[in-house]
């Protein structure tokens, strides 16, 4: 006993030395020191994420707009240009095509054709790629910062002067159909494609981002052309930033190269959905007979990005179940009854309002217990919303995740472009942590009632429909699916 | 329980941080590490950053799927029961803390190694250190809580194994490719072994390998590294070293000639996969194997993307890339196969591009591109304090030092078109190579 006492008055003294923010613990209850998890919680530090004043933001008189964030760290920038339309201005007949247009836009633009364009960027060690979701298109290049001329070069060819040549048009057709085919391979993404199919049918949320065989087999070059020079315009545009550059050089070479750029009014961005969707419960099966472990997704309508209350829907979606380890799901269907290896829950929060949804998966012969335990989890957390603790633990989740996840400039830059693109406040990750720690378990009991109703849900499945129906026949009708069936 | 008692109290024991000056070019962080040996033998790494108000933590564990012996799928079965609760922590107590500080928390297993990590709010750090420690002390295993977490695990085991044809093949393939060394199987195990797993057999997995001396922790991030080292010292410096860890002792034997494994599956896109036997990690062949593979597939200028997904139009992707592990290597090569075309035929313009690499020297333009494709992936990625701490533990583990990045660029830039072609001379030879492909079964009426 001797030897440890001195010892840990040798240790005592070395953190004292080094200046210590938290004191060794007193020695209470005959143990040499209190470990952290019985003193309450340090206050949170909330330091910026982002140095006042580092973020510059200018609009050209064309009336593109310029997010620009230095950070001299590494070598390297990141470029890109976003515009505020993607896939939900498209018609449902089309579904498909701004994820058609991007990649095509990847295959050859202004002098050079796609094997030229492709060589062009990896012989600097560079990456481009142009991603498409509902509500935005983006071109993004990423380097070393002594190419920055060349990236930018190439950035306003690919976003400005893609050549939409139609022999790359039929080929990238070819892959795409194939990849359909193939994406089909993978229980997880016939979830989501039927659960969209049964929450909103005839509308463009109805149809995969990517588009189905019927509406891909209509895309060509010349959509492709029309829906770029659409899209594509200033005045819906913004370039961005991070990286290791001089900033008034930099802002010279953008003004060279878009300062001149023209174009019209962007399209509208898509009608909403119907609601409420679905009106009524109802049963998908999409019936893959060899599968162990059958797919499980309960869906409804959701919210929209620009919903005022999102903060308070994001902090009770984190107590119900998207929160990993910490969520009332988990710990029902995971940790106490070793049912699943993953479950949660989601608001897809678009321009309009998108889904909510609860997935999961397990054995097949336990799909029923696991639908009823969710069933259960949703009826809970209207009729017993989260309590002080859960709310104050999710609150400290959220503002911690928050600066996680804003640890590099590029992740930074990509939050404010899509505020941007939302028509969000531009203080929006200033003022996020102390708007999160405002909701109060009234806010979060609201909105629980207001938007979360498990009798409506739709219920989809993919597994084998033989075992499966089964045991969900009393739960609603029951519809049985072939995975690959050509849709309505 | 498993608990050490607390007698070898530990004196940090500060060394100086590998201190090899980083090339002109590159502010290398890594650089200004600082390590510190417990007297039990636990490495403690620690990386100051102040850029963000976060931290990341690492602990290290050098045990992972080659060291089973009774039972495969132990270390990562393991690795779940150490969020189930130790003396002073209830089930699932563990993350739902770290969370409730504002961090994330969780763990991997590979071949070789079992890592924890978690990435918190700076004021987190002290909690992260405490709960890491008591569970490496205190770990309770019991048969409920086992019970429950092996069918996790056999879910887990579904979603990544069975029900996806890519997990088919990885599994196919890496029993194909060893006949001796533990890498034969896959790290979550076989299905029949996780099924029968004991409360027994994990607490001897426990006192075997989870030792002090067995363990490096890494913190990267905005932390006094000097509280961080006492804190560290406090909580993990009775822990009592193991002194040595048994190994299994099997080495590959040389593979001389081709083998192959059909695996049925009802799917549309068939998978292609290969695997030729390469040299264990930190081998001077791997920069030339890796400069081999980017030329094969780095990016839509590559050789495999201009003749398979492009040209010939038979794959969706096609992948060639250098597997190293502890005490061997894998070069592999992998291909999507379009449902409208041949696996044969992918085979075939697969190993067409692999003779080209022996029978002729790559371009000057050609390997100029591949190597500036590797430098700019090392120095020119954004870096988390998470990327930090991983790259710092496992050059520790691997290299006994931090390679610093100047190092990794030079051997890089050093790499001819003639070391290429002689890598691939060396290593992909058909007598060295396993070849998987998982198609549909035959239908009804179909011969053979």
């Amino acid at each position: 006993m001797r030897r440890i006492a001195a010892a840990l008055l040798g240790l005592a003294a070395a953190v004292a030395c080094a200046g210590h923010r938290s004191a060794p613990a007193p020695e209470a209850e005959g143990r040499a020191w209190i470990p952290a998890w019985e003193l309450p919680p340090p206050p949170p530090r909330d330091a910026p994420v982002v140095a006042g004043g580092a973020v510059q933001r200018l609009d050209l008189d064309n009336g593109l707009r310029i997010i620009l964030l230095e950070d001299h760290r590494l070598p390297r920038i990141s470029l890109a240009l976003h515009v505020r339309r993607g896939e939900a201005s498209v018609p449902p007949e089309l579904a498909g095509l701004a994820a058609f247009t991007g990649s095509l836009m990847e295959r050859g633009a202004g002098a050079r054709d796609a094997q030229a364009l492709a060589w062009a960027v990896e012989e600097l060690g560079a990456s481009l790629a142009v991603y498409s979701d509902w509500d935005a298109m983006g071109v993004g290049i990423s380097g070393l910062a002594r190419d920055r001329d060349r990236l930018l070069e190439l950035l306003a060819d690919v976003a400005l002067r893609p050549r939409f040549e139609a022999a790359e048009a039929e080929r990238l057709r070819g892959e795409t159909l194939a990849w359909l085919a193939r994406a089909a391979d993978d229980p997880a993404t016939l979830a989501g494609w039927w659960t969209a199919r049964a929450l909103y049918p005839g509308h463009r949320y109805g149809e995969p981002q990517g588009g189905v065989p019927a509406s891909v087999a209509r895309l060509d070059a010349d959509r492709a052309r029309s829906l770029h020079r659409r899209f594509f315009v200033p005045g819906n545009a913004v370039v961005s930033a991070s990286g290791d550059f001089d900033p008034e050089e930099l802002l010279a070479r953008l003004g060279e190269l878009f300062g001149a750029w023209s174009g019209g009014d962007p399209p509208p961005p898509g009608p909403p959905p119907p609601a409420p969707a679905p009106a009524a419960r109802k049963v998908l099966i999409v019936d893959r007979p060899e599968l162990e472990q059958s797919r499980i997704a309960l869906a409804h309508d959701g919210i929209e990005r620009s919903y005022p209350e999102r903060i308070e829907v994001s902090l009770l979606n984190s107590v119900l179940g998207g929160s990993g380890f910490s969520s009332r799901l988990t710990r029902r269907v995971r940790s106490e009854a070793g049912l699943t290896y993953g479950v949660g829950s989601h608001f897809d929060q678009r321009r309009s309002p998108g889904p909510f949804v609860v997935s999961t998966f397990t054995r097949v012969p336990e799909t029923r217990r696991v639908i009823d335990l969710l069933l259960a989890e949703l009826e809970r957390i209207a009729a017993e919303p989260p309590d002080a603790q859960e709310l104050r633990d999710a609150q400290t989740l959220a503002a911690g995740h928050f600066a996680l996840g804003l640890e590099t400039s590029d992740a930074v830059v990509a939050t404010l472009v899509e505020l941007d693109v939302y028509d969000l406040p531009e203080d929006s990750i200033d003022t996020y942590r102390a708007r999160v720690r405002a909701v109060t378990t009234e806010d979060t009991a609201r909105v629980a009632r207001a938007l979360v109703h498990p009798q409506r849900a739709a219920i989809v499945l993919v597994g084998p429909a033989d075992a499966l129906r089964p045991q969900v026949q009393d739960l609603g009708p029951v519809e049985v699916v072939d995975p690959l069936a050509p849709r309505p | 329980m498993p608990a050490r008692p607390a007698h070898a109290l530990a004196c940090a024991l500060l060394l100086l941080a590998a201190s090899a000056a980083a090339g002109p070019a590159i502010d290398d962080p890594a650089l200004r590490t600082r390590v510190t040996e417990l007297e039990n033998g636990l490495q403690l790494l620690t990386l100051e950053d102040r850029t963000t108000p976060v931290v990341s933590f690492q602990m290290w564990v050098k045990v992972g799927s080659k060291d089973e012996s009774r039972f495969t799928g132990l270390a990562h079965l393991f690795e779940h029961m150490m969020f189930k609760g130790s003396a002073h922590i209830a089930p699932e107590e563990h993350a739902r803390l770290v969370q409730a500080r504002g961090g994330v928390v969780n763990a991997y297993t590979t071949n070789d190694y079992t890592v924890y990590f978690a990435n918190v709010p700076a004021e987190a750090l002290p909690l992260v250190i405490d709960l890491e420690a008591e569970r490496v002390a205190h770990l309770d295993i019991s048969e409920q809580t086992l019970e429950s977490e092996r069918q996790v695990v056999l879910e887990e085991r579904r979603l990544r194994s069975e029900d996806r044809p890519n997990g088919r093949a990885r599994e196919a393939l890496f029993s194909l490719a060893f006949r001796a060394h533990p890498y034969r199987w896959p790290v979550i195990g076989w299905r029949s072994d996780v099924a029968a797993a004991t409360v027994e057999a994990c607490r001897e997995f426990f006192r075997t390998f989870y030792a002090p001396d067995n363990i490096v922790i890494a913190i990267v991030g905005d932390f006094d590294a000097a509280d961080a080292i006492a804190r560290v010292t406090r909580a993990f410096g009775s822990l009592e070293p193991a002194g040595s860890i048994p190994r299994n002792p099997q080495v590959e034997p040389e593979q001389a000639g081709e083998r192959r494994e059909t695996v049925h599956f009802d799917l549309q896109g068939p998978v292609w996969n290969a695997a030729w036997h390469a040299p264990a990690v930190g081998h001077p062949d791997a920069d030339a194997l890796d400069v081999a593979a980017q030329i094969l597939s780095g990016g839509r200028s590559s050789r495999l993307y201009e003749s398979l997904v492009r040209g010939a139009e038979q794959a969706l992707s096609a992948h060639a890339f250098l597997y190293e592990f502890q005490s061997a290597g894998l070069f592999m090569a992998a291909a999507s196969v379009r449902p409208d075309a041949s696996v044969e035929r992918v085979e075939e313009l697969v190993f067409a591009e692999i003779d080209r690499l022996r029978d002729s020297l790559a371009s000057e333009a050609e390997l100029d591109k591949a190597r500036r494709q590797i430098e700019v992936a090392l120095v020119g990625s954004p870096v988390t304090n998470s990327d930090l701490a991983g790259r710092i533990a496992f050059d520790t583990i691997t290299f006994g030092r931090i390679r610093p990045l100047s190092e990794v660029l030079d051997a890089l830039r050093a790499v001819t078109a003639a070391d290429v072609q002689r890598v691939a001379r060396t290593y992909l030879v058909p007598e060295r190579r396993s070849v998987v492909q998982v198609v549909p079964p035959p239908r009804e009426g179909d011969s053979g």
